[in-house]
């Protein structure tokens, strides 16, 4: 059996027994390669299930969106790795209740689709640890390299480019499962912390402030870079971030649901060279 | 416009009265402006903000606003002082139609901070007095704290040709409230104003609004003789933003005055 | 006998345009994005491309426009308002779906104030459209009732020619015939045939759509929650689409000096219909997207008799969930079976 059809047969079980009340997974999209989120209520509906390479797209913040699950958060979700990393996160920082969650764990190696055991954030935990040994290393896309090659104004310039591409649309925001924040710093006016213009100034303002608010925390899903329709290589922002808090605190976002906020908490050997 | 005063009506709603620096605006402003109209206040750096020119159609001298204090906008109104400049731009959108109100009697009901777009038909009227029948006003607030235009409501209460029916909600009462307490449908319904050769003009927030429908119904109202305002948030007041629409409706530039039996044919969860 | 602007000789339109005052702007790559840009050569045109990922529309209408500056002194204000810097332009390589979506908007910044920001514009471009000979599987303007070779919105319309060595004009506005005498030597006439249009499949039954949006009933259909329910509430699909229009107007600077400016916004938002009491008459994204629809489809329609929607498929092919337009018509004319 596929592990398509093992996960569709246990999604019809747990609907029909009634341990979930609803399957997040993937579905055809308009086009053939294409995958869009489904919402599967009924064990009839399982069929429309779909898991293949092509699905790409982190479903975790569905678990946080607004209106979505209502009352009712007993739900099944198929997630790749950074997906339990993203839920532990949302675990740790009080957003939702793990133990509530069925996870139909995945990933992609190559072109082959492998399950990921478990049903439970805590028993991915070793699939976790394995991915901070690779991340930075197999993450460290040419990009970025070339990147970093870069004097700072030739960087500087650079980003201005990508950023004066932005048109605000807030995209990088609305997929990503971190940024559950009701009202957004952006949308805060009084004061008006950040311009809502997408003239220079406010594009920057609003892609740090992003980046900012995403260290520690970012899993490197990529749904903000999948999402932004001007192609903004917002991932490369985040991984160097990512990189950057590993490096200066050991600190590999999402490792259990108990984890502390990286730049939230406060430890008494803190390294202090920011403090002149 | 030039503020050449401001009072405070209640605690966190102000009253600003607002003189054209140009006579030539301030003209066209009163060759326009009829009752129910609204404008975009504001202050250069914080925005603008919608709200009704509670003054009357009937007064030409000046023009006056009330708002709550809330956001960006109406905090940095409340902060200017007198002398100070502020932006308008207006009047827009529809009125009350009033001739048609001639030889009728008028109900008026109102809550809280939407006594300010009432007030301004109520004057309109009350200037023109003989052209009405009885005028009636039923008005209630959370508290009596939050009654706004208390100097108005002391005046409408001594007069011989109107009747105030004040209230307050239950709790909001002072040891020394002498006037109804319950909420303003439950209010309304006890005052049993007669639906005969009657107008009634409501304004609140949309729960009152949504109660006091259903109430002006038992009385035996008809939809088409009812009059509300509706406030959406909006930008420009010209038809193009694209935010305040109910339904097919824009507000700005179909309202924000319409009938009960207008508001019933709008799709009821999109207001 | 037709005639024919062979494409070796763009180069030499491009100067002659510019040197008779035009801007050229046209569909080009730049920073890994297709867009509408201006340019000195011809060469810099991609005018390959199905559709540029952003559309025509931030020409006549910026993401964000200064639309007036004010100094604050001890006893007075000064302003300065902000018109677009003026001056003729020509854009060439539009698709019919983007000059489209410009006649749409037409009457919605002309009703009641006329938007000086858009008729300036307007009235200082002309558009030279290509006929569209590719299409992929988000193209919908037949859907819409138009074509390939839509005129609407268009000054000229060129026709690919079978050989690819360019194209067959046609003039379409006195304004497009004015702007096509600088160049009028260089128009050939050949009788070169063109090449045949792309194929866009019609994807779903326009007036039977239409027809279910109008009835009052269905505004409260469970279709709006379930067509919706995967939708994050971006405005990704607004921001791209041609013809939607929806702004904002804010204020930045200090107590001093600063600017008010026009940004685009988007009914995709949850704060964009937010009361300052916390009422939200579209509080949900159900609701928002219902909107949206309806708004393409009903409102704007009712107002002005055309839809606000001229097919060019961006939303549809850009969204990070695979919703758009397309889907969402094509379920509702399955509905109104």
């Amino acid at each position: 059996m596929s592990i398509e059809e093992q996960y569709r047969t246990r999604a019809k079980e747990l609907l029909a027994g009634g341990a979930v009340k609803m399957v997040i997974g993937y579905g055809k999209g308009t086009t053939g390669e294409r995958r869009r989120p489904i919402f599967i209520t009924s064990p009839d509906e399982v069929e429309r299930l779909v898991l293949d390479e092509a699905c790409i797209t982190n479903l975790s913040g569905y678990l946080v969106s607004e209106g979505l699950l209502s009352d009712e958060k007993r739900v099944a979700v198929f997630l790749r790795p950074e997906g339990v990393r993203a839920v532990n996160i949302l675990a740790a920082e009080s957003q939702l209740d793990s133990d509530q969650l069925v996870i139909f764990g995945f990933d992609v190696v190559g072109n082959e689709i492998k399950a990921l055991k478990g049903i439970h954030v805590e028993e991915f935990a070793d699939v976790i640890e394995s991915l901070k040994e690779s991340a930075p290393g197999v993450a460290k896309e040419l990009l970025l390299e070339k990147i970093e090659s870069m004097s700072p104004q030739e960087r500087f310039s650079y980003w201005q480019g990508e950023f004066a591409k932005c048109i605000k649309c807030y995209a990088c925001r609305q997929a990503c499962p971190m940024c559950y924040c009701r009202r957004c710093i952006v949308d805060s006016n009084q004061p008006q912390w950040v311009n809502t213009s997408s003239h220079s100034l406010g594009n920057f303002e609003w892609n740090i402030v992003r980046a900012f608010h995403l260290s520690g925390r970012c899993v490197e899903c990529g749904n903000c870079d999948r999402a932004c329709p001007v192609n903004i290589p917002l991932r490369l922002i985040n991984h160097r971030m990512a990189e950057e808090v590993l490096g200066t605190f050991d600190h590999f976002a999402g490792t259990s649901k108990t984890q502390e906020p990286v730049l939230a908490s406060f430890k008494k050997d803190d390294s202090e060279t920011f403090i002149l | 416009m030039k503020i050449v005063a401001r009072h405070d009506e209640a605690p966190g709603v102000r009253t600003l009265r607002l003189e054209f620096q140009n006579p030539a605006d301030h003209d066209s402003f009163m060759e326009t402006y009829r009752t129910g109209m609204f404008g975009l206040y504001g202050v250069y750096g914080e925005g603008e903000s919608t709200f009704c020119v509670a003054s009357p159609e009937t007064r030409k001298e000046y023009i006056e606003c009330t708002f709550r204090q809330s956001g960006r906008v109406t905090s940095a109104l409340a902060n200017a002082d007198i002398g100070d400049l502020i932006t308008f731009r207006g009047p827009y959108g529809n009125r009350f139609p009033i001739e048609e109100f001639h030889g009728k009697n008028l109900l008026f009901i109102s809550g809280g901070i939407a006594l300010p777009p009432t007030r301004s038909v109520i004057w309109s009227c009350l200037d023109q007095r003989e052209k009405f029948g009885k005028v009636t006003i039923v008005y209630g607030a959370r508290t009596v704290a939050d009654l706004v235009y208390k100097h108005e409501l002391e005046e409408w209460l001594e007069r011989s040709d109107v009747e105030l029916v004040l209230t307050v909600d239950p709790g909001g009462e002072s040891p020394d409230w002498k006037h109804r307490i319950g909420f303003v449908p439950t209010v309304l319904e006890e005052a049993a104003p007669s639906p005969d050769n009657c107008i009634a003009v409501i304004c609140g927030p949309p729960i009152m609004i949504k109660f006091t429908l259903i109430s002006l119904k038992k009385l035996g109202f008809d939809e088409a003789n009812v009059y509300t305002t509706l406030e959406n948030r909006m930008k420009c007041g010209v038809g193009k933003c694209g935010r305040c629409n109910v339904g097919s409706v824009y507000v700005c530039k179909e309202g924000p005055v319409f009938t009960a039996a207008e508001v019933s044919r709008m799709p009821a969860s999109d207001l | 006998m037709t005639k024919i602007l062979f494409s070796d000789k763009l180069d030499n339109c491009v100067e002659r345009w510019k040197k008779a005052g035009f801007s050229v702007i046209g569909p080009v790559q730049r920073n890994n994005i297709s867009t509408y840009a201006a340019v000195e050569r011809a060469a810099e045109l991609d005018l390959g491309l199905i559709l540029t990922e952003r559309s025509i529309k931030e020409l006549f209408f910026p993401q964000s426009e200064p639309m007036l500056q004010y100094t604050i002194k001890k006893d007075s204000i000064e302003t300065k308002d902000f018109l677009p810097p003026s001056g003729q332009r020509i854009i060439f390589g539009a698709r019919p779906c983007d000059a489209s979506g410009m006649a749409i908007d037409d009457p919605l910044f002309g009703w009641d104030y006329k938007d000086e920001y858009w008729f300036q514009r307007r009235n200082e471009s002309v558009i030279v459209t290509i006929a569209c000979t590719q299409s992929d599987d988000f193209c919908m303007c037949t859907s819409l009732k138009l074509a390939p070779d839509s005129t609407k919105g268009s000054d000229i319309l060129l026709r690919p020619l079978e050989n690819k060595r360019g194209w067959l004009v046609e003039e379409i506005t006195d304004r497009g015939r004015d702007a096509f005498k600088a160049i009028a030597d260089i128009v050939q006439e050949s009788a070169d045939t063109a090449a045949p249009l792309a194929v866009v499949e019609k994807k779903f039954d326009l007036d039977r759509s239409v027809a279910w949006l109008q009835n009052p009933e269905n505004f409260e259909s469970r279709f709006w929650k379930e067509i919706s329910m995967r939708c994050i509430g971006c405005a990704s699909c607004t921001f791209l689409c041609p013809t939607c229009h929806c702004f904002d107007i804010q204020d930045e600077g200090d107590t001093y000096s600063g600017m008010r400016r026009k940004n685009w916004d988007s009914c995709s938002f949850a704060l964009f219909t937010m009361h300052t009491s916390g009422h939200n008459p579209r509080s949900t994204q159900s609701a928002r997207w219902r909107q949206r629809i309806m708004h393409k489809f009903n409102y704007f329609p009712g107002k002005f008799s055309v839809n606000s929607c001229s097919g060019c498929g961006r939303c549809s092919r850009q969204c990070p969930v695979d919703m758009g337009i397309t889907e969402t018509l094509q379920e509702i004319s399955k509905l109104s079976q």
